[in-house]
């Protein structure tokens, strides 16, 4: 019998037959990861430089890529069935980087109610999809984007500037005014209590992007342009004297027993950074798994790992991008280091096996699924070890 | 700053066991790295976590001091919790338990920490140097800012031993020679004059055991 080993499947394609060769993609493609085969002039996708952010989805002008996250059918299909749970005809579509905390992206517009999309990066949502939900019936589009030195996809956050510019021109002339969409900027980023401030210097140390700065005279300072949102510095200040936009420490404390008290045992809770799994838009993926996501996997710290185990968690997975994936500088290598030093206190005390670090990516969808079938296997042979034990 | 590794957490498990109502106490001082109330609050969970698994409850308070090795300092942020707790288990390097048991003589001070060395915070290399013994009789002027006393496996204050192979100690094959580096760097800031002056005995009584600023 012969074995042939399956191709893994891959979360973006190019459809050969349908492709034009225009190379719209390979130019606005932020990693090179798309180049044109210059023997037959075929645009080739190499998906291990692709980092799914669908920017080149968005521009095809030939609708020859293929892309499993957020398609334009998919979309407006969600849409369409989540609308009657709204009372609102505006729509807030988000880059997840800029909107964890969906009440504060209301203020942001002024809207109280609203149906909401977040999507990792606005720049892969194309035209079609907002002309689709308006032809649908939604009176108002909101977007908010990342600043544009802030965009994790350098290019997508600019593309949806332009693409909202150009449709609204459009949309005037056809008699919707002149800002039938509206398009915001936001960037979340570190927040200093200077009272809190011991003046240890580890921000400064472990900042990939050199955003803090200490003297002597005058403490601590961040220069706020520099910084890109990683979560690290809040993750590792000993005095708690850092905090971040939407992400916050009380805020991720409180979600936390909310949702470990929605899933079933054995309890897995998820922190994962946002870059490295997309979830479906219809909700996530196992009755035993709360995930919260973090802004990158720098976020990570100590204190909320083990209050999760104190309420209740059998096991706490940190996903994050591999290091050549990572979207910030180094900083998942730093995360997981930070998880091992968490795993090595743990294991003293006999909980080493209730937390792993998966380095992943959205390229290859599944890949988290797997790993969590594979933590809660792990966490259920424990179990049941520690019966037999009991037992004897 | 004063280099420091957590013990291990079953010693600490061990030395708290006769108590119940515990205050942790961070110190934000120079133990590297900081022992804040960060780590006062991580320790208080595995702690507690550690406890449940026993079937041992405690009772932490959590807080942390800006130096636990000022008589001053130490007395007015521990004094508020003495009521309400049976023991200290300090985060500060071994002058903080010694701090609490020399002004609350009624309180039993624990020491979470092993402190290892004055030492340099290397973040590129990610890690601690040993670099002051605290001799008492600095000599760094006379050896281009590197310590003999303390990196010289040997401690020598006159040159090399010439047991060194490649830069490296014949003790420790790891360890740079430091009258290597020390000769190096002379030679460097054009001061290689500096090795003829002769260094006698160092007069350890200086060291001390108490010394008025």
């Amino acid at each position: 019998m012969s074995q042939t080993v399956a191709e893994p499947k891959v979360a973006v394609n190019i459809k050969e037959e349908q492709c034009s060769r225009c190379t719209i993609c390979s130019s606005l493609c932020p990693y090179d990861a798309i180049t044109q085969d210059h023997e037959n002039n075929k645009m080739v996708l190499d998906i291990e430089k692709c980092q799914v952010c669908g920017i080149c989805y968005s521009a095809c002008p030939a609708k020859a890529i293929d892309t499993i996250y957020y398609s334009c059918g998919s979309v407006l299909k969600y849409l369409e069935k989540v609308r009657p749970q709204y009372k609102s005809d505006t729509l807030v579509i988000m880059c997840k980087g800029s909107a964890p905390d969906f009440s504060e992206v209301g203020k942001l517009f002024g809207v109280k109610e609203f149906i909401p999309l977040a999507v990792p990066c606005v720049g892969r949502i194309p035209e079609e999809v907002l002309l689709g939900v308006m032809v649908a019936g939604i009176k108002k589009i909101n977007i908010l984007a990342c600043d544009e030195d802030y965009c994790r996809f350098q290019r997508g956050s600019p593309l949806a500037g332009r693409r909202v510019v150009a449709l609204n021109r459009m949309l005037e002339q056809l008699g919707y005014g002149p800002e039938a969409i509206t398009l915001k900027r936001n960037s979340l980023k570190v927040k200093v209590n200077k009272d809190l401030c011991i003046a240890c210097g580890t921000c400064v140390a472990c900042c990939p992007y050199h955003a803090p700065k200490l003297e002597s005279v005058g403490g601590i300072s961040f220069d706020l342009d520099a910084c890109r949102g990683c979560g690290l510095c809040v993750a590792l200040c000993p005095a708690f004297a850092l905090d971040m936009d939407n992400w916050e420490r009380e805020r991720i404390s409180n979600l936390i027993p909310q949702l470990l008290a929605e899933v079933k045992p054995p309890k897995i809770l998820v922190f994962r950074c946002q870059w490295a799994y997309y979830p479906p838009l219809n909700g996530d993926m196992s009755p035993n798994v709360g995930a919260i996501e973090l802004p990158c996997a720098g976020r990570i710290e100590a204190v909320h790992v083990l209050e999760a185990l104190q309420s209740g968690a059998d096991g706490v997975m940190v996903v994050a991008c591999s290091e050549d994936d990572c979207k910030q500088e180094g900083v998942s290598a730093k995360a997981e280091h930070v998880v091992a030093n968490i795993k090595e206190k743990l294991e003293q005390i006999g909980l080493g096996d209730k937390i792993s670090f998966s380095p992943v990516s959205p390229r290859y969808p599944g890949q988290v699924e797997e790993k969590v079938r594979e933590f809660r296997q792990s966490l259920e042979g424990a179990k049941k070890g520690a019966e037999k034990g009991e037992t004897k | 700053m004063i280099v420091t590794t957590l013990k291990p957490l079953d010693e600490i498990m061990e030395s708290i066991s006769p108590y119940r109502k515990i205050l942790i106490a961070g110190c934000d001082g120079c133990t590297q790295p900081p022992r804040g109330i960060r780590e006062a609050k991580t320790l208080k969970q595995l702690l507690e976590l550690a406890g449940k698994l026993k079937g041992k409850e405690f009772e932490f308070k959590v807080t942390s001091v800006v130096k636990q090795c000022d008589s001053v300092l130490t007395t007015s942020a521990i004094k508020p919790y003495v009521e309400d707790v049976e023991a200290v288990l300090s985060l500060a390097c071994g002058a903080g338990p010694q701090t609490i048991a020399k002004f609350f003589p009624d309180l039993p001070a624990i020491p979470a920490q092993n402190s290892h060395f004055i030492g340099i915070d290397d973040r590129q290399e990610d890690k601690m140097f040993d670099s002051c013994s605290a001799c008492g009789d600095c000599i760094l002027a006379l050896t281009g800012g590197i310590c003999p006393v303390t990196r010289c496996s040997k401690g020598l204050l006159n040159g090399a031993c010439g047991g060194a192979s490649n830069g490296k100690c014949e003790l420790d094959p790891e360890r740079d020679c430091a009258w290597e580096l020390i000769y190096e760097r002379l030679k460097r800031l054009g001061r290689l004059d500096l090795l003829k002056e002769f260094t006698p005995a160092k007069d350890y009584s200086a060291k001390g055991w108490r010394v008025t600023p």
